[in-house]
């Protein structure tokens, strides 16, 4: 088992201890977590590293418990994450819904895997709309990063961490099995983020002040009203701020493909087979998925002939890339259900039928 | 440059743990590369295996339809991989549990009896994984036997430190597989 | 003339508390004794709760302490988040009977399991009050509420369960007792298994669990007289209150 943490050098892991370390040098304090394939050497990295490191790990009797002891841990102001995947990750959205409501900085790893049910652990990015959608209930947004390398996963769980305790915020880092599963070079820097001052709102003891309340429970009509309000304009501020995307070759591009996390790699590559027979490829690569990257989308749609949506499920992303071109041009699908991406080179035959 | 490895055995061969030490091997001499194994189901009983990407760009496709390189361990892994060698690519196939059979002819291929020469001059079974990456060094060119070596001590873990001698052995003895009288 | 105080609010509620419960109910009777106990031990600017869902979710408009609302049945899963994060507060759930032993059953019993070093309170009043008084975990046999309108049988319904019972079998388990509210020496009792209760977090010897036997006057339909009454002849013989384990062997 991986043991690495800092380090100067590369070195060559899988993104699920990639990950695990990652959330180790940004200074969790607490994990909390339930195996599932195929991202259940995170759990296992944790058991050992944070008891080793004195810091807090507990066995949960299920992904119920475990992101409810997250939360917990979260309300006293520390550092604390779960990990799961895909089936797991559907017994969390109560949790999610209300940690949401509470603003509290939970940080979630969701490894996909094929679904729906128990689907099956290959890898698949059919939880686009679990991320950025939400199962729980009511109007809330969690932060959604789309990792595509395993350097990537690193540089993120770090974001995610911070960016949680910036807007008080639950944040998902959303790989895939394929991440998980594969090994790359990756280096550790130190955590780059300044920390965050919770001493306003944490759990701490109610130490010469009145107890703190964190609740979702607004039991008039009008509260509520108000409250989502609030809660809004924090989601409209992450939009400002946060969105962040990553675009090759679309100055000159009659054909803009979109995709995300591992299928990107991919995708990358077809653009550029596609460039050399001459057809006037660019790509654009959401690394936040909420907030998504819509007005970059409609500026791209005035110049742009066409959008194709490359991704693993049966067409999850693609309705957020029509809803921001509006219209203005067509988007296709090119899709494969669930495993690996598909090929370069399926790509381009798909992409060049398509135009 | 991009070029594509798949080693395939029974679990227990260690065809993942060699897959590693190619991938470490790589990482030291500043290629971009991937490792991805075939997880789950597959673990149990029947073949496992791992692609190793190696470019000199980002890569890509960590797993794909066809390999430049295949290393097969046993007859299972031969009958599953031996269509997905790139033309004009190679196999390495261990004569020691798969039939010597030349089922293409636009690929090349290494029969040798890996698994037995790992136990006649390493007493050692186990050795075959790292006996075949020998051979793969020897043959592709692609990856120089230092290379490997330092990527034993990446890859073996620091209260197994006393197997790697064994192991550069392995490489060596793999190294030169074409020298040696079967 | 002089003066004696013999009330007082606890000094560990909120000055603005609002006494929220129906008539008769003995959540008033048990929130107040969990105020005084955190009084007597100094632990107001020390402790941390996790809130359960039902009428029991309102003991942080009384407490003045910091407090998390769980989700449905999540009260101990959160708790022991809070705990792990911060191993020198003082951290307590307060949860009905539904929230306690049906909907978070797991919650609860891999809490005493691990012997998470935290206190529990259950209120069991044999039915789910805030809902509008439905069968629930510790309905018992014959009992009649609005999803056992002929009665609690074992055919359609099974048997109720006794917490303390389970959680005393817990070997992470370092107190648990069944107290009861019906008279003044009950309450007295009651308040010494709460600070027993407490009193084992604090010196980190493992979980710490407190049924109580509780009347909800509106769901049962009785006056709070009568309602107290049913916990004497209805419930004390089925729920029979007593310390199930007790590491301190006091």
């Amino acid at each position: 088992m991986a043991t690495e943490c800092l380090t100067d050098k590369k070195v060559l892991m899988k993104g699920n201890y990639a990950i695990a370390n990652a959330a180790v040098l940004a200074g969790c304090q607490c994990y909390f977590g339930y195996p599932i394939t195929p991202q259940s050497e995170i759990g296992e990295f944790m058991s050992g590293k944070m008891q080793e490191l004195g810091r807090a790990y507990v066995s949960a009797e299920s992904e119920l418990a475990a992101i409810n002891m997250t939360i917990g841990a979260a309300s006293t102001g520390v550092k604390a994450m779960s990990s799961s995947s895909s089936c797991a990750v559907a017994l969390m959205q109560e949790a999610l819904s209300y940690a949401a409501s509470d603003q509290l900085p939970v940080v979630l790893v969701s490894v996909m895997r094929g679904g729906p049910g128990l689907g099956n652990i290959y890898p698949s990015q059919g939880d686009y709309f679990q991320a950025t959608k939400g199962g729980g209930n009511g109007d809330y947004k969690l932060i959604v990063l789309a990792p595509s390398t395993v350097q990537e996963c690193v540089d993120l769980t770090y974001k995610a961490f911070y960016l949680a305790h910036k807007y008080k915020n639950p944040t998902v880092l959303l790989a895939d099995g394929l991440l998980g599963q594969m090994m790359e070079p990756v280096t550790f820097k130190p955590y780059p983020y300044e920390e965050i001052d919770n001493s306003s709102w944490a759990l701490t003891g109610a130490k010469a002040r009145d107890g703190r309340i964190i609740r979702s429970y607004a039991p008039l009509a009008d509260d509520q009203c108000v409250y989502l309000e609030q809660l809004f304009n924090k989601y409209r501020q992450i939009e400002e701020n946060e969105t962040e995307w990553e675009e090759r070759d679309t100055a000159d591009a009659d054909v803009v493909l979109v995709s995300f996390g591992s299928t990107s790699r991919n995708v990358n590559t077809a653009a550029k087979i596609l460039r050399q027979k001459g057809v006037k490829v660019g790509t654009l690569r959401p690394i936040t998925l909420f907030p998504f990257p819509s007005k970059r989308l409609q500026e791209l749609s005035k110049t742009v002939k066409k959008f194709v949506v490359v991704e693993v499920n049966m067409g999850q992303m693609v309705n957020d890339v029509r809803l921001a071109v509006n219209g203005r041009v067509p988007v296709e699908l090119v899709h494969k259900p669930v495993g690996t991406p598909p090929a370069p080179d399926v790509i381009v035959k798909k992409v060049e039928e398509l135009i | 440059m991009e070029k594509d490895f798949i080693l395939a055995g029974f679990g227990g061969q260690g065809v993942l743990l060699a897959g590693e030490v190619l991938a470490n091997g790589f990482m030291i001499d500043n290629k971009n590369v991937t490792w991805y194994p075939s997880y789950g189901a597959e673990m149990r009983g029947g073949t496992v295996n791992c692609s190793v990407v190696m470019a000199d760009e980002d890569v890509s496709a960590v797993l794909k339809s066809s390999a430049d390189f295949i290393i097969v361990l046993n007859q299972a892994s031969f009958d599953k991989f031996v269509s997905m060698v790139k033309k004009g690519g190679t196999i390495i196939v261990n004569t020691s549990l798969a039939i010597e059979k030349r089922i293409r002819d636009d690929i090349n291929y290494v029969f040798y009896p890996i698994t037995k020469m790992a136990e006649e001059k390493l007493q050692s079974i186990k050795m075959a994984n790292i006996l075949s990456l020998g051979i793969l060094s020897k043959v592709s060119g692609l990856i120089s036997l230092e290379s490997l070596e330092k990527a034993l001590e990446n890859v073996i873990p620091i209260h197994r430190r006393n197997l790697i001698p064994k192991n550069i052995e392995a490489l060596k003895l793999g190294y030169e597989y074409d020298l040696l009288k079967v | 003339m002089m003066l004696t105080q013999v009330f007082k609010i606890p000094d560990s509620f909120r000055k603005d508390a609002r006494y929220t419960f129906c008539p008769g109910c003995d959540h008033g009777v048990a929130v107040r004794l969990v105020g005084e106990v955190l009084d007597e031990l100094g632990l107001r600017e020390n402790a941390i709760a996790a809130c359960s869902i039902g009428c029991s979710v309102t003991i942080y408009d009384f407490l003045n302490v910091d407090a998390l609302e769980a989700p449905h049945g999540r009260a101990l899963a959160e708790a022991t988040g809070i705990k792990r994060a911060r191993p020198d507060k003082f951290v307590f759930t307060y949860q009905g009977d539904g929230d306690f032993a049906s909907i978070g059953l797991a919650e609860s019993m891999h809490a005493a399991l691990r012997g998470e070093n935290l206190s529990a309170i259950c209120i069991n009043n044999t039915t789910y009050g805030m809902t509008g008084g439905q069968l629930g975990p510790t309905t018992i046999l014959g009992q009649v509420t609005t999803t056992s309108p002929m009665g609690r049988n074992t055919e359609y319904y099974g048997y109720p369960i006794k917490i303390a019972e389970h959680i005393a079998l817990c070997d992470g388990t370092a107190f648990s007792a069944r107290v009861s509210l019906d008279t003044v020496a009950n309450i007295r009792k009651a308040k010494q298994a709460i600070k027993k209760a407490f009193e084992v977090q604090m010196k980190g010897l493992g979980f710490g669990f407190v049924e109580i036997l509780s009347t909800c006057p509106t769901n049962w339909r009785m006056s709070p007289q009568k309602a107290h009454e049913r916990v004497q002849n209805e419930m004390m013989p089925v729920f029979k209150p007593g310390v199930y384990k007790d590491v301190l062997g006091e």
